[in-house]
């Protein structure tokens, strides 16, 4: 039944990998990530793990090996953080348009300015879009748990697409936590080998990524969204034999806390979201009918699930620990997809978006309580005054 | 390096095709015939990468393409990373029993834009890890695909669409091209053997792919490449350029292993410049005094490998 350890979220993800059975790895140091990879090779040194980390020249190196890797049959792994991130920008939707399960770790890093290190998710939400699943655990068992359950996802026949793990910096990526690591027998059990039929190979010889006419993209990239609309009913099933196997149980999409009679709740994705349900739980001692919602799956984006689930409330708040210049409705991404999604309810739930921890600060207990204190006055008024706040200077 | 069959002459070399009818190249097009030379000495145990430019755009038109061996389609960028990655991972599937099956030779096909400017990093990257990849540049001396533009090697004084000759600029290109052979050459310790060749020596070319693919780790081959569009002769003539290429020192046929460059073919003498430039409407615009520079930098560059003939000009 494996054994807990008290790890780090960067140790939790390389001991997934390890567990895993990865056969290529590309790494270029860029922190906060940088320890998965660190891990990874003194795995490696030791003969825990049989793989090979291939040192990258930079960020955009290190996608396009694991594309080739994947492309010749190997599962892969890779990482980075910040600038980083975007450095590898030109190959993310090559590897997903020909459909090679890579998985990348994104430790959150602000883009520069500033160049602080702190953390951001505005480096991991900038390829949100690429085609690739995406989402974030907040806590270092939640990142162990989500990269062994996000390849099982990404490799099903059904979906064949990449993934981002998306961990918190600093908040995830280095602070110690209890983590349950599963024996290998089990791990076996949940995740078959990696099988694509569509690889390179002399003895079957096939040609990925020709040029097409423009009369073949819609085709190629209605495929790539069909595959994409495939994933939710495969994310269910690994959840559900995750559980079995590994005795721990996650709501794939959205997970709740203290919502079942709550009037606003607070919305939002990553670590960020344990303040808010300690700041939740300290207002529920009051007498306060609060909760909180934390996004898991952030692409495909829950939007029946939440349409579904959060239509309930009076008001949410939806927190951005994102720097968005110019995006609809003024607070960040996750406020403006969650206002599409609840559109069709109309104006009975009331949405505010709030942008806070930028540059790597800490949202705070007090900066938590304002926020709630503000969704309270909406659902008593009725009436929202100001759509977006952006802490501290607006709220 | 391993043991490698060489290919004694044109009639004696293998019959299999692994490079095909069916694309769109135009005719006369130097890079396609490389390919073709490239494939048939490389063989059926071979997986292609095919960074951007001619060779993947004109090649796999309509979601096909003319290989009949695998073949992926890398950025403009990353010909090398992509080529690692396919490398490492056979090496890793073969170690571990997940594949059956020898390892297959690893060749990047990349224009001089993916060889030695936006993808240099890329190759410098692969070269220095030892990827057992035999990187070759097609080299037609533009970015040919967007329609011809200057790129690191197109030569002094040629027109393209952004060195376009004028009052200010009369001589159109004004830098002096890099020598991508000798950039990676020096400095990458598992590199061992550097190439040059041209489809004008086309059994020279076969033998140069068939010794890169026996190292033990990456190699380096450089190849002439005439594009009758970007330089703008006749596509009749793309043989006859290859060879006054060669014939003039504008383009030096070597091999460079244990810091010696060892020369491809022996020339008595070498004709001027003028004899290849003349019959590229590129150079059409330049004057007396463009083409004594030209002369004077393929001096030096012949003199650099040991080619020391005299220069003859043909008697009128
Ligand atoms: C990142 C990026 N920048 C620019 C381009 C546009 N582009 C497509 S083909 C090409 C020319 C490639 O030139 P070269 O590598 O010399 O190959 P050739 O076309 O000459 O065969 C360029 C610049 C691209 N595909 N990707
Ligand atoms: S432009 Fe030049 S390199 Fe491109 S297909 Fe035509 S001849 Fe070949
Ligand atoms: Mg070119």
């Amino acid at each position: 039944m494996g054994k807990v350890r008290r790890i780090s979220g960067c140790v939790a993800a390389a001991e997934a990998v390890r567990l895993a059975d990865v056969d290529v790895i590309s790494s270029y140091p860029i922190r906060p990530y940088t320890g998965i990879m660190s891990e990874l090779a003194r795995m490696i040194a030791d003969g825990r793990l049989d793989a090979e980390l291939v040192y990258a020249e930079g960020e955009h190196a290190q996608l396009s090996i694991v594309y080739g890797a994947s492309a010749a049959g190997a599962r892969t792994f890779t990482g980075s953080s910040g600038v980083g991130v975007t450095f590898a920008f030109e190959v993310y939707s090559p590897i997903s348009g020909e459909r090679l399960p890579v998985q990348m770790a994104i430790g959150d890093r602000t883009l520069d300015p500033p160049g602080d290190f702190g953390s951001e998710h505005t480096d991991a939400e900038c390829c949100r879009d690429q085609g690739w699943i995406q989402g974030w655990a907040s806590t270092p068992q939640e990142v162990l748990d989500m990269h062994l359950i996000y390849y099982r996802v990404g490799e099903d026949p059904k979906v064949m697409l990449p993934q981002y793990v998306c961990q918190d910096g600093y908040f995830v990526t280095h602070i110690l936590g209890d983590v349950q690591v599963p024996d290998e027998a089990q791990v076996k059990e949940f995740l078959p080998p990696y099988k694509n039929h569509h690889i390179l190979d002399p003895k079957k010889p096939q040609i990925i990524g020709p040029q097409i006419e423009p009369c073949m993209g819609p085709p190629q990239q209605y495929q790539r969204k069909q595959a994409f609309d495939n994933i939710n009913e495969v994310l269910i099933k690994a959840h559900d034999d995750f559980a079995r196997i590994f005795g721990r149980r996650y709501d794939p999409f959205l997970e709740e806390f203290m919502t079942d009679d709550a009037e606003v709740v607070i919305f939002g994705q990553g670590a960020h979201m344990n303040t808010a349900k300690a700041v939740a739980a300290r207002l529920r001692n009051l007498g306060d009918k609060v909760g909180v919602v934390r996004l898991r799956t952030f692409r495909p984006f829950p939007t029946d699930e939440i349409l579904k689930r959060m239509s309930r409330f009076k008001a949410v708040g939806v927190v951005d620990n994102s720097a968005q210049f110019g995006i609809s409705g003024g607070a960040g991404v996750l406020f403006s997809e969650v206002r599409t999604a609840l559109y069709d309810v109309g104006d009975k739930v009331k949405t505010v978006g709030f942008v806070g921890g930028l540059g790597g600060e800490m949202i705070t207990h007090d900066e938590f309580l304002r926020m709630f204190r503000k969704l309270q006055e909406v659902a008593k008024t009725g009436k929202v005054e100001k759509r977006a706040y952006w802490l501290p200077f607006e709220l | 390096m391993s043991e490698f069959e060489r290919i004694p002459s044109i009639k004696k070399a293998p019959d299999e095709e692994y490079y095909v009818p069916g694309h769109r190249t135009c005719g006369g097009c130097g890079p396609a015939l490389c390919y073709r030379l490239v494939a048939k000495a490389a063989g059926p145990n071979t997986i292609f990468i095919g960074p951007t430019g001619c060779m993947y755009v004109a090649n796999t038109s309509y979601g096909c393409g003319p290989w009949r061996v695998p073949w992926i389609h890398a950025q403009i960028t990353n010909g090398g990373g992509v080529a690692s990655g396919i490398e490492t991972a056979y090496r890793m599937l073969i170690k571990k029993g997940k594949y059956t099956g020898e390892q297959p030779n690893v060749i990047v096909m990349a224009g001089d834009g993916g060889a030695t400017d936006i993808g240099l990093q890329s190759l410098s990257g692969m070269l220095y890890r030892g990827h057992k990849v035999l990187f070759i540049c097609y080299d037609n001396e533009s970015y040919a695909n967007t329609g011809i533009q200057v790129s690191p090697t197109t030569p002094y004084g040629a027109w393209t669409t952004f060195t376009p000759s004028g009052e200010v600029i009369p001589e159109g290109r004004k830098h002096f091209p890099k020598d991508n052979a000798k950039v990676v050459a020096h400095g990458h310790p598992y590199l061992k053997y550097v190439a040059t060749g041209s489809i004008g020596y086309p059994v020279d070319l076969m033998n140069k792919v068939r010794k890169g693919l026996a190292q033990e780790g990456p190699a380096y081959l450089h190849l002439h490449a005439p594009c009758p569009k970007g330089w703008q002769f006749p596509p009749d003539k793309t043989i006859e350029m290859a060879k006054l290429a060669v014939q003039t020192g504008m383009f030096q046929l070597y091999e460079f292993e244990n810091g010696q460059y060892t020369l491809s073919v022996q020339l008595k003498e070498r004709k001027p410049v003028i004899e290849y430039m003349k019959h590229q409407k590129r150079f059409a615009h330049l004057k007396p005094e463009h083409i004594e520079k030209m002369q004077a930098f393929v001096d030096a560059k012949c003199a650099e490998v040991g080619i020391t003939v005299p220069v003859v000009a043909a008697a009128q």
